[in-house]
């Protein structure tokens, strides 16, 4: 019986085939004029037969002016490229910085980075565009009015003066410092006041781990875990491959240790009361309430203690865990210490610490510590403090409680923007952008990440550790106080380089150094075993769960219009939050997708649209945090392109709502679950939701009468894969002629969709290299997204516990490509090398093809979007028409980096190598799912993968011949026990 | 009723506007096509006096055509490799030295109207230091061959086969200002492609590829 995949609910009562709605969405255009279309055109002909030929005479003059003295190693045309370490979060992934002309226009992965190892995740991807951005602050704020860095600085001084006079108690209030640099800078700063301290903390915090390990470790730290090494991962509600400290890192550990080819297969269980990223990974997925999982691990810890694991879940993944010893991972996302301590336990038990679990070299991606900043806001709250310096955070936005920093008679801001934190600050002294600083972070022991600025500072702003340095009465460059630190605190640590300019250039060209770790003594103790976690109070019906959505993390980006319109690899929905409810319970309060709800919680209550989420538990409602900033303010002022269009931005004048408020402080730490009260309100709110979108699958009418749907997504359990036919070479009958010989290169592209994630890592890096536009939400709703890959999610099995498969889904390139021969212009057509060219300047905007493409492929700019902001507009690549309206445009295989290289080949007389080429989604790609070569060179890699037993084309039966393959997605459990899968 | 005086009026404008492009039917090429743009440059910079009486070779200046889809126009720094002794014609300098004779005096150094603006361009004094209060002033050519944005030319793949620059930009070592010689159209470009894999480049086999997206990307 095979399975059966939807992708939602609508979909799935349908029978499988598509919804109603017809798939080109939109309003006919009443013309008035003439009366009819045919009195228009007539009119309209004359005229413009007229007008043309005696306009067009000279095309605009255009100017050159080139360098005075041209740099060496510039070449105008060709791109430089920087190492340096990203910034979007605290895991300080590699990065390579693509340069054009003086400034930055793409971020790539640094492929020699140890931790990252070439990946970079769509939020890494997007921070190029917080470069361009007009709402960064270019030049600090005094007390609400502009000013100079020098009336600034002499008004601090006075204010710090007093300060250290009275003795008043100072906090630098940051979020996690990866930079030992700034730590430094920020400890000389706060050594001259006699009460100050320097807070941390996370938005999505880990500080119950921190805690955890201090108790059973006697050290404050979080371990490095390595996923590569696992075997068996079992994860209670820790999302490491979406959100959870460094997901480019892990993706990297876990697709490595998830080859079946290679012969290794990871069994991978998610634990968790929401659907998360991981968990439409995992091969077997438990679904519980949130006050569940403390017990379930105390419970774990002491069966295994015992060495009787008793039945049930428990039972099952103790006997998987003890199979493997220190080969497995136990991790933990819940904010409790208790129950973070019995997973230290179980890790311990199983020795997995020093194989999968690093104590020794620990990681230093999460710092924080709520209890600090809870003191803090509790002392902000009652007047005990006399100023408070934030960087790198938001407090007042991410935390509950965060509004009493407006009582602080002196907060200064060293934020980029005017947040809400810097809206209460009295000083404002702009950071620069992480792309126009010197820099550096330690993520992990041992490994040091060096950040270069890559273009003149585009504002009056100043590095973070300069405006440090002078408020310590010691002013000094960042440059400067950098290359100090490294002299003395890292080049000592490595014994490679003698000569500390040597280590200092090798340093910044490969943008980081390995040295020795900072080891550190742990001693484990009281691991003995402790009380269980309280269960959760039964109060209310329900369990509010907030989360962090891959693409939009804690709301730092919420200016960001690409991560903005990104769906969430999971519910599909952009430009907003919501309520996500299990099938079930929405069917109970009877409220549909877009229905508001009221969610009463801690004292709080918030109006949300209602998103039917299969997977979660029933009694949970899961809120995203990161919505409702004040820097989405500004997607109001982004006019709807047509009259009837609505606002990217909801009543509240912003993007979703902030949840933050409904998380709290208990007992030390965030904590993001609570009892809650969910109500109808009987309004409603359209969501733009793209899950319906461009659907494969066969309309009703034409559906055959079998019920057999089209096998778009393909599975094979781990064991079976050995039962796999050969791939098929297609059907031999032909109705077309050999028209495509191939005689040179033969591009194709092979798709993991064992690896894939969904992370949408590639979806962002593909808008940044084509220069795709941001087409607002209500564009959205009229499924007409700009983005040229997206990943379509397919659930299978039943709705309160399916299982999740992603496919990243894009031109196909295919031989015999459906658009091409209804073109009525010839504006695509293929190439000699396998390519569906898409010509823009041809194209007329019939729309044929994209009506033709089985794979729904094609995207049509129906309007001119917005390019009105020329700050913005620097990112745009060079190498990459932009598009204007009424033209089709879709993915190309990047033909812009293909026929880069090929002249450069060409140039230097050499043949092309396999791997040269890399695709902006493949180059961006945490996982390495997606290859691209050249399919006549049976050595590459993608014709290894193409002869894979897993490949497979996507409607392969339509005879498109598609140039790109997928491999089957394998998951570790027994074949055909899809429905043992509930816990 | 209506419709037909409305088609008639604009048939009559139609009309009307053809009489008057009458005039200039000669001059008529189509939108786009720049054959015989020949503007005005800031710097009178003959390729005359430079690539035809001295043989400077093309890419001696135009240095990125080998390493770049843009051949480039040459830094000031590479005018100044030759202009840093050179400062005015053979002719001036030797009447300058005649007359320096007769007045029985030191010869002035003479700076022609034409290579002052790059020493001012460079905010250089009299003794070719750079002058740390004057503004550098970057020369703003006008481009002459202008392909439009959709069109994507490389010249390292033109430069690589030894395509003579000549063979699209026409003689311009006889030019005193830069004239665009070729239509430039796609046209042109296709039927050089078709001819060089039939024919070859001087001889050489070619594969100078005829796919849309070689060019249009």
């Amino acid at each position: 019986m095979a399975k059966r995949y939807w992708k939602s609910l609508a979909e799935r009562e349908s029978a499988g085939q598509r919804s109603a709605a017809p798939e080109f969405a939109g309003t006919p255009l009443q013309v008035e004029a003439g009366r009819d279309r045919r009195g228009f055109l007539r009119a309209a002909g004359f005229t413009f037969a007229g007008a043309f030929l005696t306009a067009c005479r000279q095309a605009p003059v255009n100017k050159a002016a080139p360098y005075l003295v041209q740099p060496e190693g510039i070449t105008p045309g060709r791109a430089t490229y920087y190492a340096s370490t990203c910034a979007a979060c605290p895991a300080g992934c590699g990065l390579l910085v693509k340069t054009r002309d003086g400034r930055p226009i793409k971020l790539e992965g640094n492929p020699d980075h140890p931790l990252s190892r070439g990946g970079l995740c769509a939020v890494g991807q997007a921070l190029i565009l917080g470069l361009y951005d007009s709402l960064r602050l270019k030049q600090p704020q005094a007390r609400g009015k502009p000013a100079t860095w020098d009336e600034v600085d002499r008004a601090l001084a006075a204010e710090f003066e007093t300060i250290r006079k009275n003795g008043g108690a100072v906090r630098f209030l940051s979020g996690t410092v990866a930079s030992p640099t700034v730590r430094a800078a920020i400890a000389r700063f706060l050594a001259s006041f006699r009460e100050a301290k320097h807070v941390e903390y996370d938005a999505l915090s880990c500080s119950a781990i921190l805690d955890a390990h201090e108790q059973t470790h006697g050290a404050r730290l979080l371990p490095r875990y390595r996923f590569d090494r696992a075997e068996v991962i079992v994860s209670f509600d820790a999302d490491f491959l979406g959100t959870w400290i460094s997901p480019v890192e892990f993706t990297a550990g876990y697709s490595a240790g998830r080859r079946p080819e290679a012969g290794c297969f990871s069994w991978h269980a998610q634990i968790e009361p929401r659907m998360s990223l991981t968990g439409t990974k995992a091969d077997r997925r438990i679904i519980v309430a949130p006050g569940e999982i403390g017990p379930m691990l105390s419970e774990l810890a002491a069966g295994m203690e015992s060495g009787a694991p008793g039945g049930g879940v428990t039972g099952e993944l103790a006997k998987r865990l003890m199979d493997a010893r220190g080969r497995s991972l136990v991790i933990s996302g819940v904010q409790d210490v208790s129950a973070q301590a019995a997973c230290n336990r179980i890790n311990h038990l199983l020795g997995n610490y020093g194989a999968t679990l690093d104590v020794e070299h620990p990681c230093y991606q999460r710092t924080g510590n709520d209890r600090e900043v809870e003191n803090l806001l509790r002392d902000a709250a009652a007047g005990k403090l006399a100023a408070v310096i934030v960087w790198g955070a938001n407090p007042v936005y991410d935390l509950p409680g965060g509004e009493a920093l407006a009582r602080v008679p002196l907060v200064v801001s060293l934020g980029e923007r005017m947040d809400e934190t810097a809206a209460v600050a009295h000083y404002v002294c702009p950071d620069r952008h992480p792309l126009e600083s010197w820099g550096d972070a330690e993520p992990a022991s041992g490994v040091v990440g060096l950040r270069q600025p890559v273009i003149q500072p585009l504002g009056d702003t100043r590095p973070a550790l300069e405006s440090l340095a002078a408020w310590s009465g010691a002013p000094k460059p960042a440059y400067e106080t950098l290359r100090e630190q490294w002299r003395e605190q890292v080049f000592p640590r490595q014994s490679a380089e003698k000569d500390f300019e040597a280590f200092w250039e090798r340093s910044v060209q490969d943008g980081f150094a390995r040295v020795e770790p900072r080891g550190v003594k742990v001693q484990p103790r009281d691991l003995s075993a402790s009380a269980p976690d309280r269960e959760a109070s039964k109060a209310g019906d329900f369990d509010l769960v907030l989360y962090a959505k891959p693409g939009m993390l804690d709301g730092r980006h919420a200016y960001n219009p690409w991560l903005q319109e990104l769906p969430d690899p999971v519910s599909k929905v952009t430009w907003d939050n919501y309520a996500c409810l299990a099938p079930a319970t929405a069917q109970r309060l009877g409220v549909a997708q877009g229905d508001v709800v009221r969610i009463d919680a801690c004292g709080k209550s918030l109006e949300l649209p209602v998103v039917i989420q299969p997977g979660q538990h029933e009694r949970v409602v899961a809120v995203a945090l990161g919505y409702g900033a004040k820097c989405s303010e500004r997607f109001a002022k982004v006019r709807p392109l047509w009259l009837g269009g609505r606002s990217n931005v909801g009543a509240n004048g912003l993007v979703g709502v902030n949840a933050a408020p409904l998380a709290a402080f208990d007992g030390g730490l965030l904590r993001y679950h609570c009892a809650a009260a969910v109500a109808k309100t009987g309004k409603k709110h359209d969501l733009a939701c793209a899950q319906d979108h461009h659907t494969l699958s066969v309309p009703k009418k034409l559906a055959p009468s079998s019920g057999r749907t089209r096998p778009i997504v393909q599975e094979v359990a781990l064991e079976e894969i050995g039962k796999l036919p050969p791939p098929s070479r297609g059907p031999h009958l032909e109705l077309w002629p050999p028209d495509h010989p191939y005689t040179g290169r033969r591009w194709a592209m092979t798709v993991d969709l064992t690896a894939c994630t969904g992370c949408s890592a590639c979806v962002i890096a593909c808008q940044v290299e084509n220069n795709v536009p941001v087409a607002g939400k209500d564009e959205v709703r009229r499924s007409r997204e700009m983005h040229w890959m997206r990943i379509d999610r397919y659930y299978s099995g039943p709705p309160e516990a399916p299982e999740v498969a992603h496919q990243p889904m894009f031109c196909q390139q295919c031989e015999h490509a459906p658009c091409e021969t209804v073109c009525p212009v010839l504006a695509t057509v293929h190439s000699e090398e396998g390519l569906n060219q898409q010509v823009y300047n041809r194209c007329v905007g019939t729309r044929y093809c994209a009506n033709n493409c089985p794979y729904k492929a094609r995207r049509f700019n129906w309007f001119e979007y917005a390019r009105e902001d020329k700050l913005a507009n620097m990112v745009l690549n060079p190498d990459v028409t932009v598009r204007s309206r009424g033209v089709m445009e879709k993915c190309t295989f990047c033909v812009q980096r293909i026929q880069e290289a090929k002249i450069e080949a060409k140039r230097e007389g050499r043949r092309l190598k396999d791997g040269e080429i890399q695709t902006a989604c493949q180059q961006s790609c945490p996982a390495q799912a997606i290859v691209f070569g050249d399919l006549n060179d049976p050595k590459s890699r993608v014709s290894l993968l193409m002869r894979s037993k897993r490949r497979y084309r996507v409607l392969e039966e339509t005879n498109v011949r598609p140039s790109a393959g997928y491999l089957k997605l394998v998951r570790n459990r027994p074949a055909g026990k899809e429905d043992e899968h509930r816990g | 009723m209506s419709h037909r005086i409305v088609t008639i009026l604009l048939a009559a404008g139609l009309a009307g506007s053809l009489l008057m492009l009458l005039g200039s039917i000669s001059q008529f090429s189509l939108p786009g096509n720049q054959r015989g743009y020949e503007p005005v440059q800031p710097i009178a910079y003959s390729h005359r006096l430079h690539a035809g009486e001295l043989q400077i070779p093309c890419l001696y200046c135009h240095f990125s055509a080998e390493t770049s889809r843009h051949a480039g126009i040459p830094p000031a720094g590479v005018c100044m490799n030759c202009h840093r002794y050179v400062t005015s014609t053979l002719g001036a300098l030797r009447a300058e030295d005649e007359l320096a004779q007769k007045e029985k005096r030191q010869p002035r150094m003479i700076v022609s109207r034409e290579i002052q603006k790059i020493y001012d361009a460079l905010a250089l004094n009299a003794k070719f230091e750079r002058e740390p209060a004057r503004r550098l002033q970057p020369v703003v050519w006008t481009k002459v061959h202008n392909l439009p944005d959709f069109v994507y030319f490389d010249h390292r793949a033109h430069v690589r086969v030894q395509v003579t620059c000549q063979t699209c930009h026409g003689p311009v070592e006889t030019m005193e200002r830069v004239r665009q010689i070729s239509d430039l159209s796609m046209g042109w470009c296709v039927n050089c492609h078709r001819e060089v894999n039939r024919a070859g480049v001087s001889g050489r086999t070619v594969h100078a590829s005829t796919d849309c997206s070689v060019c249009h990307y």
